[in-house]
């Protein structure tokens, strides 16, 4: 029950610090669409400023959320909600939302073009994909071997304890919502290799963080060696910029999340937010996440020549389903004792 | 008698007539389809029972299935009970891709465990512990398919029950009970067209022989009564036979008809030659009394002539009753009992007694009253004119007499008159036939007594009354009463 309790806890505390929206497009447009999203703004602005564009007489306020309190605020605010499209990479908190009815159905000739599995019911579409990489600081590697998967990660720690030790980060899962979908399939892929890389992290102090970009943050600075579990997209905008920065695929298997969007059940403008996720789907959407090198797109054939498409054929690659399955990871039980053998393993929980 | 049939007044009635008379062909389709829309209607009713339990089979093995292994990994740890829901589960689940699940594990001792905490997990149907039970249930907006189960905790130091309930919504089974149905439903209603279809094509080839037959008869001229030669399928068969035989009875009462015509005129020009003859005689006699005499013969002529023209009458009524009347069962002893009585006071004026003998109180036969009357009326009044020829010293008397005899009822009219000779026996059954010409009579009188005698398969005989005399012997088959008649 405790990790039930550290949510509604966090839960209470995001309340108060919801973040005021980021305007885009003209003042005096007649519409307004709000969009909750855990999209940072570096990888989304050029998406939303062009849809403005498109359709001047929508104006789109944007709040950054994290995608644990997404879910919390969209459950809570189900009867008015204060967005009208929901936009998230924890699939399984997305999923839920539509398995429990929070959502609605959305239909189109954007949506009917989607591939089966990137959708569900019509009420939750996947509008880009999300590798799940590691990232290290190449300085730290110098004469060494960079290590390419999982198996190479853990002698790396064994072979150099003291170095290493404090300088790994990872997602905290007990608040990011991602953090929890990737270590839960990680414990679903391979769980004897999730075992004893938990052992190690938490043998050696690993630091826990809510995102993606605060961790990328730390190894850019120097800070930590390896970030664990980082969105593909965000670590290869950065990788391309700093020279430090090296993102791994790991050859063993890849994680691939998509990013998805929900209409909530009773969205004050659903209209818009069809336009828009029809705009994310359409090619003209899809085209500009890889020409503006900000997101992977949902349909393969626009893929061809990606700004940074690490993904070669001898890839093992794992995609997370978007169906039922994502449900098991959040049943209560599971997620209380697997919260539990996290925080047990990084040796966080106090009482015990 | 041969009439032509009323001829509808104008052709405005005929076509209402026409609409207004039930179509064969239309009952026919109209029966046909209402059956084959209703056999249609029942199997698509079938279809739609059969395809939703086909469905319902189908995804509750699915359904059974998650549950088991959700089941598999109830456990305990530390004391309490717990679920590991394992990801396959769900990967079972998930092949219903469309459908929402939720589900709840509670225990006798614990209470809620997991799941969803407001799903209705009271069984629908009676409990068995550890056995599976499937049944429908709303929850959040729709309507669901649950998978119940619980069953005691088999670990040694727990206690009570484990109850878990499965639910998913059930678009993945209408979408298949569908998707069976809508072919099934396509190809019954393709089958149910094509058949009435042939039907209303097989109805127009099932009445073509009749067709052929009215236009057969309607292209004739008006008097071709030859048999219909045309060939047409045995249903038609009866209906051609009876319509042949109309036509022949049709012919042999025209031919009738025709006979009759001329020998009536034939027979009526004679007396009205010698009527005229008479006449012309009268007009030239110069005497008074050699006038008035020749104007008596010429009365008793016209009276001759008046009662050769009622025979004539009676004969075409009573040959056209015998041939349009079916006959019936009667007893003849009333009707020949009336005849005596009708013709007693004539006869008695003429010096002839007649009197009517008889034991029986009934003689019954298949036969027509009215025929058998006009029969006795011909032989009682030959008789009672033969018996007049005989010198009146004698007493005159005519016997009618009904005797039963084995399968025979046995008339006989025997009069004490002159008698007929051997050689006119066998000639007065001839029609216009007179044995002699100096007694009035038409000699149409014993021709119509056989007619009417053969109508009714009676055989009739004339014999000598002694000393003088004939006796007229009728015999009429007595009616045999067996099972079949009524």
């Amino acid at each position: 029950m405790k990790g039930l309790v550290a949510f509604f806890c966090l839960y209470w505390s995001v309340w108060g610090s919801a973040a005021t929206p980021v305007w885009f497009g003209d003042r005096a447009a007649p519409r307004v669409l709000f969009i909750n999203s855990t999209l940072d703004m570096t990888s989304f602005q050029p998406l939303l400023e062009r849809f403005v564009a498109l359709y001047p007489d929508v104006r789109i306020g944007y709040v950054d959320v994290n995608t644990l309190e997404l879910y919390y605020r969209t459950v809570s605010e189900v009867n008015r909600p204060t967005a009208s499209l929901i936009l998230s990479s924890a699939m399984d908190l997305q999923l839920k939302l539509v398995n429990d009815g929070f959502t609605q159905a959305y239909r189109s000739d954007e949506t009917s073009r989607l591939a089966k599995r990137a959708k569900w019911r019509d009420e939750v579409f996947a509008f880009s994909y999300e590798p799940v990489v590691m990232m290290v600081n190449k300085n730290a590697f110098v004469g060494g071997q960079l290590p390419e998967d999982r198996q190479s990660l853990l002698s790396y720690i064994r072979q150099n304890d003291e170095q290493v030790a404090g300088r790994m980060g990872t997602y905290d899962i007990r608040t990011s919502g991602v953090g929890y979908l990737l270590a839960s399939q990680d414990a679903r892929q391979a769980d004897a290799t999730w075992g004893r890389l938990l052992e190690a992290f938490g043998s050696h102090g690993v630091k826990t963080y809510c995102c993606s970009s605060d961790i990328i943050d730390d190894v850019a600075s120097g800070e930590l060696l390896v970030g664990y579990n980082l969105l593909g997209s965000y670590a290869a905008q950065r990788a391309n910029e700093d020279p430090n920065l090296e993102m791994i695929i790991p050859k063993d298997y890849t994680l691939m999340l998509m990013r998805t969007a929900v209409i909530p059940k009773h969205a004050a403008n659903p209209q818009d937010a069809g336009r828009f996720l029809d705009f994310l789907l359409s090619d003209e959407g899809q085209t500009l996440m890889t020409s503006e090198e900000l997101l992977y797109p949902i349909r393969p054939n626009l893929n061809d020549a990606h700004f940074a498409m690490p993904l070669g054929p001898t890839r093992t690659i794992r995609t997370v389903d978007l169906d039922q399955q994502l449900l098991v990871g959040r049943d209560l039980v599971k997620q209380r004792r697997f919260i539990r053998n996290w925080e047990l393993a990084l040796e966080l929980s106090s009482d015990d | 008698m041969w009439r032509k049939l009323p001829q509808p007044t104008n052709a405005l009635e005929h076509s209402l007539d026409y609409q207004h008379s039930p179509s064969l062909r239309g009952r026919f389709i109209v029966v046909g389809s209402f059956t084959i829309i209703l056999i249609a209607a029942l199997a698509i009713k079938l279809v739609f029972d059969y395809s939703e339990r086909l469905a319902d089979i189908s995804y509750d093995r699915l359904l059974r299935s998650a549950l088991l292994q959700m089941d598999e990994n109830v456990g305990q740890e530390k004391g309490e009970i717990t679920i590991d829901i394992p990801w396959s589960a769900f990967a079972t689940l998930a092949q219903a891709s469309e459908d929402r699940v939720f589900y709840k594990v509670e225990s006798s001792s614990q209470g809620f465990i997991t799941g969803y905490y407001d799903l209705d997990s009271t069984p629908a149907l009676p409990v068995e512990q550890g056995s599976m039970q499937f049944f429908d249930r709303q929850y959040s907006g729709e309507t669901l398919r649950f998978a119940w189960l619980e069953r005691y905790m088999t670990e040694p130091d727990a206690s009570g029950t484990v109850r878990i309930v499965l639910a998913h919504t059930r678009l993945s089974r209408e979408e298949m009970a569908a998707s069976v149905t809508q072919r099934a439903v396509e190809l019954i209603t393709l089958v149910a067209l094509v058949s009435i279809v042939l039907l209303v094509i097989g109805s127009q080839l099932v009445l073509r022989p009749l067709h052929r037959i009215e236009k057969e008869l309607e292209d004739r001229t008006p008097g071709d009564l030859t048999p219909l030669t045309l060939k047409t399928p045995r249903e038609t068969y009866h209906l051609k036979m009876v319509i042949n035989d109309f036509m022949k009875r049709l012919q042999t009462n025209l031919e009738e008809l025709e006979n009759y015509t001329g020998n009536a005129a034939h027979q009526l020009r004679t007396p009205i030659a010698s009527l005229k003859a008479l006449a012309e005689n009268a007009r030239d006699i110069g005497k008074p009394e050699e006038q008035h005499q020749a104007l008596e013969k010429i009365i008793q002529q016209c009276e001759a002539l008046s009662d050769t023209v009622s025979f004539l009458l009676n004969q075409a009524l009573i040959s056209h009753r015998l041939q349009s009347k079916a006959l019936g069962l009667i007893d003849i002893v009333q009707p020949i009992q009336e005849s005596c009585r009708a013709q007693a006071l004539t006869a008695f004026r003429k010096g002839v007694m007649l009197s009517f003998e008889t034991d029986i109180e009934e003689a019954v036969i298949v036969g027509d009253t009215m025929a058998i009357e006009q029969m006795m009326q011909n032989l009682i009044e030959n008789a009672v004119r033969y018996s007049d020829l005989v010198s009146s010293g004698e007493r005159k008397e005519v016997i009618i007499r009904i005797t039963p005899l084995p399968n025979v009822y046995r008339v006989q009219v025997i009069d004490q008159g002159v008698g007929i000779s051997d050689i006119d026996k066998q000639r007065v059954f001839e029609r216009f036939y007179r044995g002699r010409y100096d007694i009035p009579g038409s000699g149409v009188g014993l021709s119509l007594v056989k007619d009417i005698a053969s109508h009714h398969k009676a055989d009739v005989v004339l014999s000598d009354t002694e000393p003088h005399g004939t006796t007229v012997t009728v015999d009429f088959p007595a009616f045999q009463y067996t099972g079949d008649h009524l």
